[in-house]
């Protein structure tokens, strides 16, 4: 378990201001925050890279805020990689253990078990540079998991690599505590709320060196604290479904609970469904039109944001939709609480994942 | 078609100005490597002075070389990691060598080992700089350490500092994190700084004169021979020691442009 009490660490472009954090013994824990938000130093104070001005960092009940990276039994895996470039994949992965001084026979039977977890046996003789940007990743955890830590601190792993590569080594995250012993604690930074949703069963969000709200990301998603959480977040729309392919239509749909809603992402299986508010249209009559999606409902709540108008509609399931309108538009339509409207969306609208 | 014509000519005339520089600088090159015949380069080579002189410039040059990287390393990590009050001034000062001329270095050291109570403790101490090969070794630190220096901190700058950071969670201190990771890593900066801290410590002059003097056969390197020999008129003994020092420039000329490509000298 890791303890974080009132961390804080000034390193003038980035900081970190007041932190307080619990993470549970192999929790799968996302941080998520926009670009400068502070999280790389989050990960690299806890590594022990950086000594905290103020505030203390247990592991396991042990007090480890002053104690080197390397006594720490922490790992790291940086979005760029990091592979020593002058040693083979082999030597790569093999790096900690040799600096313990594993016997050699040992680090030969360590290194082919990890590669071969990873998926990288056959690249073992090469040298990184040589290699694509998710075999490289791929060596990076490998390189990190051969020390058994007892935290993995992964800095955007991601977000380097296109969306494919970056997907399947996704679902291996998500199944990493089937290749580590269980109780591998992993803290995953991301600025992508798909990925923190994804993976995580926790996510804390950061802003400018602070933490602003913890929870799971259904919480977190579904009561954000702060205008700045709802507006990082932005998605507006997001329900859980199981969703079937019809082949003859080519088009996706998903049972959310009481509706079907029609997706042009072809998915099966369970699946997040998510519709911004932006592309969702309001009329107080039942429109004819090319959009797959419409829905009767009644207006469950207005909220006045600034330049448009958010109103909640009710159409008979769990969490109502969010839909953003001009306020021009709200009243030439006269709308009003509990007042009957329909709402529509295109199929290509409806993101799944 | 008038246009294409004056564009040719500016072409013409940019390119027989840099053939003309090539010329005027392979010129003169040729004409010290062609003045005597092969056999009297040979005999000279053979000579008791100029082997003297090519051992001594040989072994002075790797020793400066040394003394550059031991104080170098840790000099260019600290200004290339760190920031620390008066940074910009110590690179400023750290600098000035490569713009002072040889000559004035060498009163300056010779005035600091000749003069003072500092140079009179240390030649108490044995350890006798002025008209020695010692002064040779100074010298040639004194004016090349900027070029290592230099190379060093752009080659430290360039490895971004998160390979030991990494380095350090898989169980490294920071010593053995800069040991196992940054060293290997700035091979090409090392090898490069080393050619060009030596090969300019073989061809050190001025500082060394001052310094060291001009003693035949005691502080005789090649550059102090090609000039004694010249002054007495030996042409044939001036010819083999420069032609040593035009061999040993156009080697590490050579290697740094193959090695150090990226490393920022000036």
């Amino acid at each position: 378990m890791i303890r974080i009490e009132h961390l804080s660490k000034d390193l003038g472009e980035f900081f970190l201001r007041d932190i307080t954090l619990d993470i549970k013994d192999g929790e799968y824990f996302m941080v998520l925050g926009p670009t400068g938000a502070g999280k790389t130093i989050l990960l690299e104070t806890i590594a022990g890279i950086y000594r905290a001005d103020s505030g203390r960092i247990f592991l396991d009940g042990q007090d480890i805020t002053d104690i080197p990276p390397r006594e720490r039994n922490i790992g790291m895996v940086y979005q760029d990689y990091t592979l020593f470039p002058f040693l083979t994949v082999e030597e790569n992965i093999a790096f900690g253990l040799k600096m313990r001084k594993v016997a050699r026979s040992e680090i030969k039977r360590r290194v082919d078990e990890l590669a071969n977890l990873m998926g990288v046996v056959h690249l073992l003789h090469r040298y990184p540079g040589t290699l694509s940007g998710g075999e490289q990743q791929r060596i990076a955890i490998a390189r990190a998991l051969i020390m058994e830590p007892k935290v993995m601190l992964l800095d955007e792993p991601l977000s380097a690599l296109d969306p494919q590569t970056a997907e399947r080594l996704r679902q291996e995250l998500k199944n990493i505590h089937s290749i580590t012993d269980t109780t591998t604690t992993i803290i995953h930074v991301t600025h992508s709320f798909e990925e923190a949703f994804l993976l995580g069963s926790r996510m804390a969000i950061m802003n400018k060196g602070e933490i602003v709200q913890v929870g799971t990301p259904n919480e977190v998603f579904r009561k954000p604290n702060s205008e700045f959480v709802a507006e990082f977040l932005g998605v507006g729309n997001l329900f859980q479904g199981e969703s079937r392919i019809d082949a003859d239509s080519g088009i996706a749909s998903i049972d959310v609970g009481g509706i079907n809603i029609v997706s042009a992402t072809l998915k099966s299986g369970s699946v997040h469904v998510s519709i911004r508010p932006e592309d969702i249209l309001v009329s107080t009559k039942q429109i004819v039109s090319s959009a797959r999606n419409s829905f009767k409902g009644k207006i469950a709540g207005i909220v006045d944001a600034g330049t448009i108008l958010k109103i909640a509609v009710d159409v008979g399931i769990d969490t109502p939709f969010v839909v953003a309108i001009t306020k021009r538009s709200f009243d030439e339509l006269n709308l009003k609480m509990g007042r009957e409207v329909y709402i529509t969306f295109k199929a290509s609208a409806v993101h799944l994942f | 078609m008038l246009k294409k014509l004056k564009h040719s000519k500016i072409k013409a005339i940019t390119v027989l100005s840099s053939l003309f520089l090539a010329i005027f600088i392979s010129v003169p090159i040729i004409c010290v490597v062609t003045h005597t015949t092969l056999s009297a380069l040979m005999t000279s080579l053979a000579s008791e002075e100029i082997q003297f002189a090519i051992r001594l410039s040989l072994e002075t040059a790797a020793i400066s070389t040394i003394m550059c990287i031991a104080i170098s390393v840790p000099a260019a990590y600290a200004l290339a990691r760190y920031d620390f009050f008066g940074k910009s001034v110590i690179n400023t000062i750290l600098d000035a060598p490569l713009a002072l001329p040889p000559l004035v270095a060498g009163v300056g050291l010779l005035i600091l080992f000749g003069t003072t109570s500092f140079g009179k403790a240390l030649a108490d101490a044995g350890l006798v700089f002025v008209f020695t090969p010692y002064g040779i070794v100074i010298a040639q630190f004194f004016v090349n350490v900027p070029f290592m220096l230099r190379i060093l901190r752009g080659t430290f700058q360039s490895i971004n500092p998160r390979y030991e950071h990494v380095a350090e969670t898989l169980g490294c201190t920071r010593a053995q994190a800069f040991w196992h990771v940054t060293l290997p890593m700035s091979k090409n900066g090392f090898l490069a700084g080393s050619v060009i801290t030596w090969s300019k410590g073989i061809g050190e002059f001025g500082a060394a004169l001052m310094l060291a003097g001009a003693t035949r056969m005691k502080t005789e390197t090649l550059p102090i021979s090609v000039f004694l020999n010249m002054s007495c008129g030996e042409l044939d003994l001036a010819i083999a020691a420069a032609t040593i020092l035009i061999i040993i420039s156009l080697i590490s000329l050579f290697a740094f442009e193959r090695y150090g490509g990226f490393a920022q000298v000036f």
